[in-house]
Order: structure tokens, then C-alpha cells, then sequence
């Protein structure tokens, strides 16, 4: 796949559940390979809904959509399968397994995929140790703090060098110290060719972070640079 | 040592933990248990006919019974023809090797037991007997043979123990066809149940299943944590089924025993049924995985 070779590509798409209104419409919109995006938008604007079907989790209700390259309209289960392979996501509730301690949750991905278990073994206790929690390696969810489970929940995104990051409000429960090690990663995984989508309502990142918007009004969707974005904010301010 | 050493990997299912476990181990051993008792049956009545079928001897015996008439020598001519009839009809027939009618005074040996020296056949309404020899392979069919030769001679007819056996033997045919049915609807009853608590078990596990998916977990990784422990469950409950099984087993075959020189004593099992039967474990398990994995796969396509 090519530098300017779209990784998630949607023509007029749109999404409803059951026989409801459309969530989504219209939709249209090229995600270029190594990008970075915030998804932006009100409560209920749609944000999650745009995430799942980036994630694979539904198809569009119409429209056609490409992930690397691939018809989903088209995928059958397996195709499927391994496309989210390539694909973190991080939950905004964090959807961790409840059973399973923070080692096994962030080694999940890795299983999945049939990794040699000395391998996992070895990649999961690094990166633990680099969100700083290989201390709490056998402790499961319920005993961490919302902090901590997000970065559970970021490791285990990570944690397969994903080439398409989507992470839902990823540093909503964490402090700043936290959220800016956070963005960091984020940014470097960015730098080294992945593609990051983050839905977030917080102001301070996007204007930390010069990333364009992708943004949610009215059931469509809205691509804003960040230089227009500042000059928005300048005219809002006077 | 790395600390990440001493992690115990768990299975990703919390499927131990599932309150549907005891009722499916339970199901899977009566199941067992009652496949177990049918089978020992079925295998025991299979040696019973193969036994019935081995003592019968390569022979039979055809009677002419005398004609009626009230002129004595033209009854006897009579007979002897049917007789003669009788012969050249079984001469005729593959798989007899050797038709002998009995002479007069062969006839006179057997019924002198009964009525003593000096018989004079010709004033007795004695029924004519014909010997048959048959090959040691032969396949006959031994109801239809007999209404061939009535309908040679309407005075013959076939007094074959194998005759008399038949009908044991469909009664034993029936008796393998009810337990055949048996097996058949306990191996689906249990599948059935199995079904249900998978489909019951993925509904509660959707959640866990959902993120699996998102991961990039094809179908077959879920459905191969639900073999394995459907798997697991198959076989305990297998042995566990076996094992109360075996004694009702060996009781019913020791009230078998003592009907001596009976037809029933002849209902015994051999080694390689045993074998079968201790296989049963093994059985239920590959049923239960099957089940559970294809149950699943079917599932998780129409539900996510």
C-alpha cells in the first residue's frame, strides 16, 4: 500500500439501527495511509457509530466502504477477521475482559493472531512496563483505577502495531502527565506509518496537536484543517 | 526470572465458570449410561444370533404328509408321488447337495420308539420324511423355499428348526431395531442439549465474543474454546456415565447366565464389544465438540 493510498475509504455512506432514522448520511471520506485525525462532533452526533464501522464492527447501511483497499460490502467473515487485525482500538469504556488479569487482556491481540507465547510474553512485558504498569500485571480490571484500565486498554490496541489506531476518548480518565505520554505514543506510532483516528471532546488536545478534524454536524461529516479550525476559534474568542 | 513468567494463561471464554456445566455433564452421563446399557444389548444380541445361527446344522428335513383317500393303494401311490416331486424340486435347488427319502424301513426305525414291532406303514396314515443335506455356505432362503415346495407339492412341507429360528431371529432383528432407535434418539437428545447451552452460553458471553471479533478472532478461535470444554465435559461425563453403567451391566449378564441351556444365556458380550463399550467416553466426547464447535460457528454467523 502506497504513502497516498487511502487505508479507509467511504462513499455515501450511511448508517441506521433497524428501522430507525439514519445516524450517519452521506458520508464521504478518503483516510490517507500515515494520517492523523480528530473526530469531533457532539453527544449522539454519531462518533461512535463512524468508529465501529471503522473498526469493522458493522457494515453500512449503504454506501460502499473500503478498509486497506478491501469492499467490506464484499468481505466475507474471514476477509473480515484479518483486516481487524490490522486495526488498535481503544473503547471509551475500555472493554476489558473482567476475568482475565492486565497481562492476558493486553496479550489478547496477539493471541488472536496465534502468536508463540514466548513472543507475547516478551512484547506484553515491555510495553507494560513502558505504561508503567508491569506492577500490576496479574491484577484484574475490577482492582485498577479508571486511569490504569486505560492504559490497559491502550496497550492492548497497541500492542500489535496496528496500522489503523482508533481510539474513542482515549485520555478522558487519565491526568494530563498520562494523557501526554498518551499522545505521545499515539504520535509516534503515527510517525512510524499508522494511521490515527481519536474521538475527543477535549479542546486543550486539539489545540495541542495540530491534526486536522473530522467532524460530525448533522448527520454528515465535515473535514476541518487546523488552520481553519484556529482561525474558527479566533473569531469565536473576539 | 521475569515476573510475566509465572502468568498462567487463562482462557479468554470464562466458560468453567458457566452454571450450564453441571446440567451438561449430568445430561451427557445419564446419556451415556443409558447408551451403555442399550449397547451392551444390542452387541449381546448380536452374539445371540450369530451363536443361534452358527448351531443350526447344515440340514432339514422335508415331510410328505399321506393323502387322504379311501382307497389305501392309491393313497400310498399318491404320496409317493408328491414324494417323488418333492426330490426332484430339492435336487434342483442351490446350496442342497444331497436329497435322501427315507426308506421304509428307515420310516419304521423312527416311529418304532413309540409303536413298537411290526408296524405295517401301509395301514397308517404315516407322513413320508426326506433328508437334505445342505453346503456348508448355502444362503437359502429357507420361508421361501418352503413355499416353492408347497407349491410343488401341496402334501410337503419344510421342518427346519431354522424355521422355528427365523422368527426369534426377526423378533431379535426388532429387538436391535428398538435399540438402534434408542441410540439414535439419545445421541440426539444429547447433541440437542449440548446445542442449546452453547447457543445459551455464546448469548451470555456475546460481550467477550464481540471484542475477541474485534481483535481479529475468526470464528473457528471461538468455536475451538467451546470444543475444547464441550470436549472436556463430553468425556467426564462420559466416564462418569460408564461407570454406573458397568455394574448394571454385569448384573443383567449374570441373570442372563443363570437361565441355563436358555436361549438368553446364549446373550453374552466379547472382548471387542467391551471395547466398544469403554470407548463410549471417547464418543461422547467427539459428539459434544462437534456439536459445540459447529453450533457455534452457525451461531456467530447470524448473530454478529
Amino acid at each position: 500500500m502506497g504513502e497516498n493510498t487511502n487505508i479507509i475509504e467511504m462513499h455515501n455512506v450511511g448508517i441506521r439501527y433497524d428501522q430507525g432514522p439514519e445516524i450517519l448520511s452521506d458520508i464521504k471520506l478518503g483516510l490517507k495511509k500515515g494520517s492523523f485525525h480528530f473526530l469531533t462532533g457532539k453527544s449522539g452526533a454519531g462518533k461512535t457509530s463512524l468508529l465501529s464501522m471503522m473498526y469493522l464492527a458493522q457494515k453500512p447501511s449503504r454506501g460502499s466502504m473500503s478498509v486497506f483497499g478491501k469492499n467490506i460490502n464484499f468481505a466475507n467473515r474471514d476477509n473480515l477477521a484479518a483486516l481487524r487485525r490490522r486495526i488498535g482500538v481503544v473503547f471509551q469504556d475500555f472493554r476489558l475482559l473482567a476475568h482475565l488479569n492486565a497481562f492476558d487482556n493486553v496479550a489478547l491481540p496477539l493471541r488472536v493472531c496465534g502468536m508463540d507465547e514466548r513472543e507475547v510474553r516478551k512484547r506484553v512485558t515491555e510495553l507494560l512496563n513502558w505504561v508503567e504498569l508491569d506492577a500490576h500485571m496479574q491484577d484484574t480490571p475490577d482492582t485498577l483505577s479508571g486511569g490504569e484500565k486505560q492504559r490497559i486498554a491502550i496497550a492492548r490496541a497497541v500492542i500489535n502495531r496496528p496500522e489503523l489506531l482508533l481510539a474513542d476518548e482515549p485520555t478522558g480518565n487519565v491526568d494530563n502527565f498520562i494523557a501526554a505520554k498518551l499522545m505521545k505514543l499515539f504520535v509516534e506510532l503515527n510517525k512510524l506509518g499508522t494511521t490515527v483516528v481519536i474521538a475527543t471532546h477535549s479542546d486543550k488536545l486539539i489545540n495541542d496537536f495540530a491534526y486536522p478534524r473530522l467532524h460530525l454536524q448533522n448527520r454528515h461529516l465535515h473535514i476541518i484543517q487546523p488552520a481553519h479550525y484556529s482561525m474558527l476559534r479566533e473569531k469565536a474568542d473576539a | 526470572m521475569p515476573k510475566s513468567l509465572y502468568i498462567s494463561r487463562k482462557q479468554e471464554l470464562p466458560l468453567k465458570g458457566d452454571s450450564t456445566s453441571l446440567f451438561l455433564q449430568v445430561i451427557i452421563s445419564i446419556a451415556v449410561f443409558i447408551f451403555a446399557i442399550t449397547l451392551s444389548g444390542v452387541l449381546s444380541v448380536n452374539t445371540m444370533l450369530y451363536n443361534w445361527n452358527r448351531s443350526i446344522l447344515g440340514s432339514l428335513t422335508v415331510q410328505i404328509m399321506p393323502v387322504n383317500d379311501t382307497n389305501k393303494e392309491k393313497a400310498a401311490a399318491q404320496t409317493l408321488a408328491h414324494q417323488e416331486k418333492a426330490v426332484e424340486f430339492l435336487q434342483n435347488v442351490d446350496g442342497i447337495i444331497k436329497v435322501t427319502p427315507l426308506t421304509d424301513e428307515q420310516l419304521k426305525q423312527l416311529i418304532q420308539p413309540w409303536l413298537g414291532d411290526g408296524v405295517n406303514l401301509d395301514s397308517l396314515p404315516i407322513p413320508r420324511i426326506i433328508d437334505v443335506k445342505l453346503a456348508p455356505d448355502a444362503e437359502i432362503n429357507f420361508v421361501d423355499l418352503a413355499q416353492k415346495l408347497a407349491q410343488t407339492s401341496s402334501q410337503a412341507s419344510v421342518d427346519n428348526h431354522k424355521l422355528w429360528l427365523s422368527k426369534l431371529i426377526r423378533f431379535a432383528d426388532g429387538l436391535k431395531l428398538i435399540a438402534s432407535t434408542v441410540l439414535f434418539l439419545v445421541t440426539i437428545i444429547t447433541s440437542g442439549a449440548i446445542f442449546y447451552t452453547t447457543r445459551m452460553s455464546l448469548g451470555l458471553h456475546r460481550n467477550i465474543i464481540e471484542i475477541l471479533h474485534i481483535m481479529g478472532a475468526k470464528d473457528t478461535y471461538v468455536a475451538q474454546q467451546y470444543g475444547k470444554r464441550m470436549a472436556f465435559l463430553g468425556f467426564c461425563g462420559g466416564c462418569l456415565g460408564l461407570f454406573f453403567a458397568v455394574p448394571v451391566i454385569f448384573f443383567i449378564s449374570s441373570l442372563a447366565v443363570q437361565i441355563e441351556g436358555g436361549i438368553i444365556s446364549e446373550a453374552s458380550l466379547s472382548f471387542g464389544d467391551w471395547i466398544t463399550i469403554f470407548s463410549l467416553p471417547l464418543f461422547s466426547m467427539f459428539i459434544a465438540m462437534l456439536t459445540a464447535y459447529y453450533t457455534v460457528k452457525r451461531t456467530l454467523q447470524k448473530m454478529l
